[in-house]
């Protein structure tokens, strides 16, 4: 992965930062209520939006999957699920991630589509797939990583954030507030993982005949319309995976479980023992990353 | 932006040229890097609960990707009128399995995406390439000097066309022969009655004189009245064209074949799997009315049903019909423990590291391992008796099967060799169109396709009959593969006896559930089409054709071109004036090289091809030769040999020779490794601003149908044409070509009385109405409803109207199909039900019919050059030439090439997000011993030699070379003596090096020109002038022949 280890410049852009910006997450009632107004104008037939409430919770802003789509089809149960976990209260379902190494193809699928979802820039990377080649010849095999932000339980990046920008939502996705973070990059060095990259605001096509305009559209992170101009954040930024959070609210799969080849990655709602991902929980074949750091990732392997 | 170093333009200057996409609308860039409309959205950022704009339905447009050449069909998603994001389609099968009902209002599926690959994921940036060209350009400078000057769209044409010394101002005096006196054949009648009269002289009933004679006033329309067999002079043009599929290719060939009425339409297919599709083709055909006739060129294993794969040399998780349809499959069956896989292949490629046995086999010895297998098989009597006896339908249909094999059918021996298979009338059994098998002490006349009287032979016979030696196709495979004990195979192959045996008895163990799936790796060498039938053999020795989890057929498409008669275009039909292009090719192809009026013994001055087609390598040394005839113009589409072409650079001198070449006219998206030495360029569109229709995927086993159509405003310029706008395109090209030289099939009444073409959509739109109303009567899909057509409006409404005006699109179909097209395209396509794949324990859609171990027709043909025959069954053959030289060890390692998942060949470099992310550049990958050996380590600088380069240099024309040199990567997982380069890197053209237009140096980006190119190290043919070593009967390059030393630098 050429992206995955940056040389860190000098720092910059932490100077920059907006003095006034809007407390989006930290609210997240209102956050919330927003998203499903937002929702309520797409899906006409959504139906049942809830009315602005106090608690905080997301309301169940997407539609169901219509009953003529198959039933019998992992991701489509993945999809339906998702649905059912929205229903409930944030804090009743705890959003979990499985991979199983022995079905991923290593095609990097999942990273491409991370970058174009989210339109990264250069040095950014959401889920870097790392390649290891054991044993010697003729005696080989290669594995194949796909690792993205493991959600921990106990995350230690929030721990070192000075301004809370970085926090555990209820739902289990450790989330990055985008208008709080100084740039410090303090909890790029403490997460073990390596799952967090920095925006230095470079753009693929810059020095070309034309800088490109999809890369200065706007992405939809955290449900919010930010495109990367001027030093606006994400800009000056760290950046990580969130599960595609504003997939999520619209009651679709993260981008790299949608996309991917080898059907390797697995989602939804740990809370819930009816679940795929709560199945393949279970099986023997089932590993975390570093647990000896007691971090506690949702984000699970097979091996 | 960074600064510019001293001395260079910037990039605002070159704005000023507009020659590029930049200048096509981002006019906020002009204002400043981050200029007003970037400032506008940043407005709105962070706008509380923001709604996610590519979850609606009037942002999405199904289409078709070509990023590589699967055909994925997928989800264009649109926001503020630029391409967002591109998914899989989930009504697709190839995308999602099992995939939403055709019947889904798109609405409804809108929030599900379908599967698909790092490439697809990147195609935006293929499009959104800053190095795209918007305007024509000219060459301003020697061919290859990088310096072009703009033109307008109408001179350009206009100079193609009516030719004169169009490079006077460079200083070169000559006269350049216009398209205008190349299409000199421009009477139907004429070049029909030629036509029928030249395929009788191939059938030597017809004689030059008596050619010339009938023809006495009109043989000035001949490129050689003594040789009438080569046509036209209008064969002296010749449009050679890449990547491209379904309906453009029909769009293509109704300009060169039947509008120019050239002969010469060549594609690239022999650079790709063409000795696959060859021998898989030949080996499936029917026998009908005396003639071996259709035929299947990709038979797959059924991956969802399949116990036991033998893979040779495909990487199926990263290339091959593609790893978004074979992946899944493959991971379920590993996983839940169905599937067992081997690979065979001199790299442990990401599907050889899954499987339970990698068989690191010395590259070229893939038929060999294969003829070991057939020979433990029937050793041990572990190949299906049942199967292999039955010689008809009938006697098929009794166990149940759909298929049956020539196992049985007697082949006659003369001389020693075997030729034809022995006719019933010959013995006086019974007609000239039976067979002949051997049963119970009797021989037994049969027809093939009989479906009521049950035959059956012995499948091993060795006999004597009326004086004739006689001996089953089965008898004949099984001498060869006996020719050589498991020791000798071993060695051969480099392998174990013990793993060749593990590996044909687990083949064995499985019933019908076991499939043997090649590609390239097995076939790209000079022994291929051995190689391949052998492999082909194994399949046919356990009876797996049709079987669920055996050897099936892709469903394929639907009829696009309208041939079936409840369709409302028959394409073919719509063509009055249209001309029959006849002669031979310049590749030869198609030809025996005895049935022409040049035979003159042997060796040929150039191979023939009478069993491939498309023979790209053959194209520029012919021209270079002369041979058949010289060329007058050359169009060059979606095409880079200079680039693609094993060796291809050593033809470099040919283009760059106006005498060889004297019009070099380009067709492409960027300045590419071979538009660079053209004479004009003019611009293309990418896959995702064009139309085509009717692509289907491989390892499908329902009818898929994509139908590819614009999902972005092009990004070329717009010219009027006949009145209509459009932007500018190989269609608009071609349109315009056809306008100025009043060519039939093009413009008014193009398609017949009030039916004109003048706009792509006339033509395209005509396809999808035929995919609409589906291959059987009724099938027809249902109208759009009125919400479905607001839909079709409303996520079109990006498109500018030169590409997009739903009165011009209405205007191209029958009123009655209009909403029929519209529910077609508001779902990219026209797909069946997964679940729709199989009839009991066997495939819906099937190859059926006789299955060949032995091709007649190939072991009664001649190697052009050699003289020798051919064979007509599987046999094992060292690496050779032309000649049938053998080629000696020339080196100390032997070179093998592949793809990563993450690019195509020649065109992915452009994107960041994929190949220039994920591994900025390739690497010359040895083994840990072989690196040991010449004192190499990771990171080392190297340079590649061979007996065909020996100074390992790249010659780029104008003076310029490079030395092929790469880094060092070392490995576990290759075979010791193997060293491997990745194509798809070390470009010199497409963006990664200045050009020069209208005086403004244009940057190239320098992430564009990393790695090695390792084409023009490859083997050539000592007898052949500058052409790489090619396999003889299906025609393909060899790719993995060359030995080569790898020195440090």
């Amino acid at each position: 992965m050429s992206e995955l280890i940056k040389e860190e410049g000098p720092q910059k852009g932490a100077g920059q930062q907006k003095v006034s910006r809007r407390n989006l997450l930290a609210d997240l009632a209102k956050a919330t209520v927003g998203l499903a107004a937002g929702v309520a104008v797409l899906s006409a037939s959504a139906g049942q939006v809830e009315a602005e409430s106090s608690t905080p919770q997301l309301a169940p802003s997407p539609a169901p999957l219509a009953k003529q789509i198959p039933q019998d089809q992992l991701i489509l149960r993945m999809q339906r699920e998702l649905y059912k976990a929205l229903q409930k209260p944030a804090e009743q379902r705890q959003w979990a991630m499985v991979i199983d190494q022995r079905k991923c193809v290593g095609c990097s699928s999942c990273t491409v589509a991370c970058k174009a979802e989210n339109k990264l820039p250069p040095g950014v990377v959401y889920r870097p797939v790392i390649e290891e080649e054991y044993g010697t010849f003729p005696n080989v095999s290669r594995r194949f990583l796909p690792r993205p932000c493991m959600h921990c339980t106990n995350p230690p990046c929030i721990k070192v954030c000075p301004v809370a920008a970085t926090y555990k939502q209820k739902d289990g996705i450790v989330v990055i507030d985008y208008d709080k973070c100084i740039g410090c990059r303090y909890c790029i060095s403490a997460c073990p993982y390596g799952a967090r990259t920095f925006d230095w605001g470079e753009y693929y096509t810059e020095g070309t005949p034309e800088l490109e305009k999809y890369e200065l559209e706007p992405a939809f992170e955290y449900g919010e319309k930010r495109a990367r101009v001027k030093h606006n954040s994400p800009i000056n930024n760290t950046r990580k995976c969130h599960f595609c959070l504003h997939r999520l609210n619209e009651g679709m799969l993260p981008m790299c479980v949608t996309t991917c080849i080898g059907r390797a990655t697995y989602f939804g709602d740990k809370s819930d023992p009816e679940s795929l991902v709560s199945e393949l929980i279970g099986s023997s074949r089932v590993m975390r990353l570093k647990e000896e750091l007691g971090t506690e990732p949702n984000l699970y392997y097979l091996v | 932006m960074k600064s510019t170093p001293k001395g260079q333009h910037t990039r605002r200057d070159f704005l000023k040229t507009t020659v590029f996409l930049g200048g096509t609308g981002l006019l906020a860039t002009q204002a400043g890097v981050f200029g007003k409309l970037a400032a506008a959205n940043a407005a709105t950022t962070g706008a509380n609960g923001d709604t996610y704009e590519l979850a609606k339905p009037e942002n999405v447009l199904y289409t078709c990707c070509l990023q590589c050449t699967v055909a994925c069909s997928i989800k264009a998603k649109i926001y503020d009128g630029v391409l967002s994001k591109i998914d899989g389609n989930p009504y697709s099968p190839a995308n999602m399995v099992p995939n939403l009902p055709y019947n889904l209002p798109p609405e409804d599926a809108v929030r599900v995406d379908g599967k698909l690959c790092p490439k697809g994921q990147a195609g935006i940036q293929h499009a959104y390439d800053p190095y795209r060209l918007r305007k024509v350009l000219k060459r301003a400078g020697a061919r290859g000097s990088g310096k072009w000057k703009v033109i307008s769209f109408e001179q350009a044409v206009d100079e193609i066309v009516n030719g004169g010394q169009l490079f006077k101002e460079l200083g070169e005096g000559r006269q350049v022969t216009g398209l205008k006196d190349i299409a000199v054949l421009r009477d139907a009648k004429l070049a029909k009655d030629m036509a029928t009269d030249i395929a009788d002289m191939r059938k030597k009933k017809f004689t030059v004189a008596q050619f010339q004679e009938k023809y006495k006033d009109n043989l000035n329309v001949l490129i050689d009245p003594e040789h009438p067999d080569l046509g036209p002079k209008n064969n002296q043009f010749l449009f050679q064209v890449g990547r491209i599929h379904n309906g453009r290719i029909e769009f293509s060939k109704r300009f060169v074949n039947n509008a120019f009425g050239s002969v010469n339409w060549i594609e690239k297919t022999t650079l790709c799997g063409q000795t696959s599709n060859k021998a898989w083709l030949r080996s499936t055909m029917d026998y009908k009315d005396g003639k071996w006739t259709g035929g299947v060129k990709a038979p797959r294993p059924d991956w969802a049903n399949i116990e036991f794969a033998l893979v040779l040399g495909t990487i199926v998780f990263e290339a091959n019909y593609g790893p978004v349809q074979e992946s899944e499959p493959i991971t379920d069956g590993l996983v839940s423990g169905r599937l067992k896989l081997a690979v065979a292949d001199p790299r442990l490629t990401k599907v050889a590291s899954k499987a339970w046995k990698w068989l690191p086999l010395k590259p070229g010895t893939d038929g060999a391992l294969g003829l070991a297998m057939i020979r433990w098989i029937m050793e041990n009597n572990r190949y299906d008796q049942r199967y292999l006896e039955n010689a008809n339908s009938a006697a098929a249909k009794t166990d149940g099967e759909t298929s049956w094999s020539d196992a049985s059918y007697l082949v006659k021996i003369v001389d020693g060799r075997a030729g034809k298979f022995l006719r019933a009338d010959e013995v006086g059994l019974g007609s000239k169109e039976q067979f002949v098998v051997y049963r119970s002490g009797n021989f037994v006349a049969f027809d093939p396709n009989d479906t009521q009287k049950p035959v059956e032979g012995d499948v091993l016979v060795d006999t004597v009959f009326k004086d004739i030696q006689l001996k089953t196709s089965l008898q004949l495979l099984r001498e060869e593969a006996f020719k050589r004990s498991l020791d000798e195979y071993a060695e051969i192959t480099g392998l174990k006896v013990q793993d060749i045996i593990d590996v044909a008895r687990e083949f064995t163990s499985h019933g019908k559930k076991a499939a043997v799936e090649f590609y390239r790796g097995a076939i790209k060498h000079t022994n291929g089409w051995y190689n391949a039938q052998a492999l082909i053999s194994l399949n046919y020795l356990i009876g797996n054709p049709d079987w669920k989890g055996g050897l099936v057929k892709p469903a394929g498409g639907l009829d696009y071109v309208g041939s079936k008669p409840n369709k409302p275009y028959d394409m073919s039909k719509l063509h009055p004036g249209k001309l029959s292009a006849f002669g031979v090719p310049i590749t030869k192809e198609g030809w025996q090289y005895e049935e022409s009026t040049l035979f003159s013994g042997y060796p040929a001055k150039r191979p023939w091809y009478p069993f491939s087609g498309n023979v790209a390598q053959e194209t520029w040394p012919s021209i270079a030769d002369g041979y058949p005839y010289p060329i007058k113009a050359v169009l060059l589409s979606s095409h880079t040999p200079m680039y693609s072409v094993p060796g291809g650079v050593h033809q470099l001198r040919t283009l760059l020779d106006p005498q060889k070449v004297p019009l070099l006219i380009a067709c492409d998206i960027v300045i590419g490794e071979t538009s660079m030495y053209a004479d004009y360029i003019f611009p293309d569109i990418t896959y995702l601003e064009r139309w085509t229709v009717g692509q289907g995927p491989h390892h499908v086993r329902v009818k898929s149908t994509a139908v590819r159509q614009p999902v972005i405003p092009a990004l070329t310029e717009t010219v009027e044409l006949d009145g209509e706008k459009l932007p500018l395109s190989l269609e608009t090209l071609m349109m315009a070509i056809a306008k100025k030289l009043n060519l039939s099939g093009f413009g008014t009444n193009a398609f017949g009385s009030g039916m004109n073409l003048k706009r792509p959509e006339d033509f395209y739109l005509k396809l999808v109405a035929n995919v609409a109303y589906g291959d059987k009567e009724g099938d027809v899909v249902p109208d759009a409803n009125d919400k479905e057509l607001e839909l079709f409006r409303q996520s079109r409404r990006h498109l500018s109207p030169a590409v997009f005006s739903e009165q011009a699109w209405q205007k191209a179909v029958k009123p009655e199909a209009w909403r029929k097209v519209v529910t077609v395209l508001n779902r990219g396509g026209r797909f069946e039900s997964a679940d729709k794949a199989y009839v009991g324990e066997q495939q819906r859609y099937t190859l059926g019919s006789i299955k060949r171990f032995y091709i007649e027709e190939v072991a009664t043909s001649r190697n052009s050059m050699s003289g020798k025959y051919f064979s007509g069954y599987a046999i094992y053959e060292e690496t050779q030439d032309s000649m049938g030289k053998k080629i000696e060890v020339e080196g100390d390692l032997k070179l093998i090439t592949h793809k990563e998942v993450f690019m195509t060949q020649s065109r992915t470099i452009s994107n960041y997000w994929a190949e220039l992310s994920i591994q900025p550049e390739n690497f010359v990958q040895l083994s840990r011993q072989d690196a040991q050996r010449l004192g190499v380590k990771n990171g080392d600088k190297v340079r590649v030699k061979s007996h065909s380069n020996p100074e390992g240099v790249h010659e780029l024309g104008n003076g310029r070379q490079r030395f092929v040199e790469g880094t060092v990567k070392v490995l576990e997982g290759i075979r010791p003596g193997v060293v491997a380069v990745s194509t798809g890197y070390g470009h010199w053209a497409y963006g990664s090096s200045d050009v020069v237009v209208d005086g403004v140096v244009i940057k190239g980006d320098p992430r564009r020109a990393t790695g090695i190119h390792i084409q023009p190290i490859f083997r050539l043919d000592d007898n052949l002038r500058g052409t790489p070593l090619s396999e003889p009967i299906g025609g393909s390059v060899s790719y993995y022949d060359t030995w080569v030393t790898v020195q440090k630098v």
